[in-house]
């Protein structure tokens, strides 16, 4: 057989004669057609669980919907003992989106300068290491994160806060009315950028040290300096797969929960824009927070509402992030 | 020259004398002007920080990197005119953004070993933590019961998690069905879930409905959903470097499809899927917001997976954080590092096993 004299190659590539051969569907032993079913099923449990939890939580919606109203997504309250309990969660979904940009704003550029630094720059055997740090960082459990946020950082963060404060306090994004400088949206951007960090980079990395060395020979051969290479060869050549990985920490900054609980303090009010201003939202931090103190079945619901507006925007932004990576190719190894 | 073409394959010497990276070519004049920027503001900061009053980290990033970004373009304008800045500019902040992300690692490994060891003693490993209250002192109790927690659970979280992810991937590699992009897709989607919401799933599912309580079970079924993609993608990376020779010549020797995949393709890949499994491991034992919800907290030593809260090391950490008891935050310290601890044997068990993978 023509197909099985070739190595290995990516699954694409095969034309549909080629994947009858190879398909255990094109068998004729009974045997052969239990385990090609099984395996089948299997394969789908993925979306049965994705389908699962849309259904279950979005049943748990409906209710929700139906005694709140679209104020349960415009307006920012968690009035539970009031009769009837009023509830929104405007302020929990803003609150999140304003921690994804700060996070974005402080993650995105250290993960490109350094994945350049790892590519273009450093010695193989400096850049290998680093490679595996950045893979241990990726590693870290987002628990001892929060608890390395809320002890060392914490007191640092305050200064810096402070002193941002006293200098740049003229401008409306770096006001402090209330002189406290901890919970602030800014510390928990940081933690969550902390967290990205290593998932951009390691991404980043491998798309930049695809840039084939023909066209950095030829740029260089143009008179290119090294800037004016990556300005016009490596950054556009890789600029799909960047953005993806971009998308895929943002994803998981979005969902993240308990580092931002240690850090931030969750208010039931619209903090716009003041980021070193104690006091913001966060979609997944309001779940748990208010897990642990429930008071009854219909806050339970509220919760499981507020989860699957979670679950949606996340699911959203992960899927155009898989589509852009896709479609620049396989960058898995 | 004119009608031929050269072949850099046919004329080896010239192609070795190709410079791979043509920016680092060196001079006297380069090498004495990047001393210069290196050494010089290195010195004034030093000087600053010897005599001034100013916080070191502020010294550091509103001090330090302006005075080198200035000083290494000037010594990029004085070696390579006006297109040097633009370099210079990549490579300080490059180099930057690489001790910016060291610094954040090294203080966060630092701390946690500095205060996580002076709570590690053996009766903080193998004690549970009845009759222990936040004030207690360190020598009594320990997270003897939430190391268990934790492997019962992950134990739990693999025997579901660990079949289908693997069968993800042979439905993806071996199988090869006409559904391969979407599988690949909707694990792939499933791999952004939040963790939260595995965990709310669980809760709404299975305990609100009354099927299980909050217990080792449950938590572990939340569990799975967040090992699965990681597991279906590793062991679909492995399986794909299993080359085709073996299963073309399996089929050949008449063996069943079935048979191939379980005799040969699965035993030539297994370290690989080993490293799946543990890499799976590695990326849920952290996981917090799902256990909360969905597997409780205990004080007592739980073997049973069903019908009780059970401890483990996130949740151990979760509830000694923010306590205004010094000890329970040493507390939570020591079982912060007993938990990277066993990430960090996890993730060099995965390097040392995929170091000798197929292919590779």
């Amino acid at each position: 057989m023509d197909a099985g004299l070739r190595h290995t190659r990516p699954m694409p590539d095969l034309d549909v004669q080629e994947r009858r051969n190879f398909s255990a569907s094109a068998t004729a032993n009974r045997g052969d057609r239990v385990f090609n079913r099984v395996i089948t099923v299997a394969a789908f449990s993925a979306l049965a669980v994705l389908a699962g939890i849309a259904i279950f939580l979005g049943a748990q919606t409906i209710p929700v919907l139906q005694t709140q109203g679209l104020s349960f997504l415009t307006t920012t309250a968690w009035d539970i003992n009031t009769d009837p309990p009023t509830a929104g969660i405007w302020g929990m979904l803003y609150g999140s989106v304003v921690l994804a940009i700060i996070s974005l704003v402080i993650a995105v550029p250290a993960s490109l300068m350094m994945s350049i630094f790892m590519v273009f720059l450093a010695p193989k055997r400096l850049a290998s290491i680093l490679t595996n740090l950045i893979d241990l960082m990726a590693a870290i459990p987002s628990v001892i994160l929060g608890l390395w946020a809320f002890y060392v950082l914490n007191p640092t963060a305050e200064v810096w806060q402070e002193l941002l404060n006293q200098y740049l306090g003229w401008i409306p994004l770096f006001q402090n009315t209330s002189g406290n400088f901890l919970g602030t949206p800014f510390i928990a951007g940081f933690v969550l950028a902390i967290m990205m960090i290593p998932i951009v980079t390691s991404v980043t990395r491998e798309v930049l040290s695809r840039t084939p060395p023909d066209l950095i020979n030829a740029s260089e051969a143009l008179g290119c300096s090294m800037w004016t290479m990556l300005r016009f060869v490596a950054l556009p050549y890789g600029r799909g797969g960047i953005v993806g990985g971009i998308m895929l920490g943002l994803g998981r900054a979005l969902g993240e929960t308990i580092a931002v609980f240690f850090v931030l303090k969750i208010i039931f009010d619209t903090n716009w824009y003041n980021i070193i201003e104690s006091g913001g939202g966060s979609v997944a931090t309001l779940i748990v927070s208010r897990f642990g103190e429930i008071s009854g079945p219909y806050e339970l619901q509220l919760l499981l509402a507020a989860g699957f507006f979670l679950f949606i925007m996340t699911l959203i932004v992960n899927v155009l992030a898989n589509l852009i990576v896709n479609r620049t190719g396989r960058l898995q190894k | 020259m004119s009608t031929q073409t050269l072949d850099p394959s046919t004329l080896p010497a010239l192609a070795e004398q190709r410079p791979k990276h043509p920016w680092r070519k060196k001079t006297p004049r380069f090498t004495v002007s990047v001393i210069l920027a290196v050494v010089l503001p290195a010195v004034v900061i030093v000087f600053l920080w010897q005599t001034s009053t100013i916080p070191t980290p502020v010294l550091m990033v509103a001090c330090y990197l302006p005075l080198q970004l200035v000083a290494s373009a000037l010594a990029a304008l004085a070696t390579r005119g006006r297109r040097g800045i633009a370099d210079s500019i990549v490579i300080v902040s490059a180099i930057g953004a690489t001790v910016f992300s060291l610094v954040v690692l090294l203080s966060l490994l630092g701390s946690l070993a500095v205060r996580g060891w002076k709570a590690l003693s053996p009766s903080f490993i193998f004690q549970n933590n009845v009759y222990i209250s936040p004030s207690t002192p360190l020598d009594y109790g320990g997270i003897g019961h939430a190391i268990l927690g934790t492997a019962l659970i992950v134990f739990l979280a693999s025997l579901v998690a660990v079949p289908i992810g693997i069968a993800t991937a042979i439905y993806i590699t071996e199988v090869r069905g006409r559904a391969v992009p979407y599988v690949r897709f909707f694990v792939q989607s499933m791999s952004g879930v939040p963790s939260v919401v595995a965990g709310l799933f669980i809760l709404t599912t299975l305990i609100v409905t009354g099927a299980l309580t909050q217990s080792a079970l449950a938590g572990g079924l939340a569990y799975a959903i967040l090992m699965l993609p990681t597991v279906a993608r590793t062991a679909e990376e492995v399986l794909r470097l299993v080359p085709d020779e073996l299963r073309t010549g399996a089929l050949a020797l008449g063996s069943t499809r079935a048979r191939t995949v379980f005799r040969v393709v699965l035993p030539a890949a297994r370290t690989g899927i080993v490293t799946a499994i543990i890499l799976g491991i590695a990326r849920i034992i952290g996981e917090t917001a799902p256990l909360l919800l969905a597997a409780g907290n205990s004080d007592q030593t739980i073997l049973n997976p069903t019908g009780s809260p059970v401890a483990s090391l996130p949740t151990y950490i979760f509830n000694n954080v923010a306590l205004p008891y010094p000890d329970a935050v040493t507390r939570a310290w020591g079982a912060a590092l007993a938990l990277m601890i066993l990430v960090a044997v996890l993730f060099t068990l995965a390097r040392v096993l995929s170091r000798g993978r197929l292919g590779r």
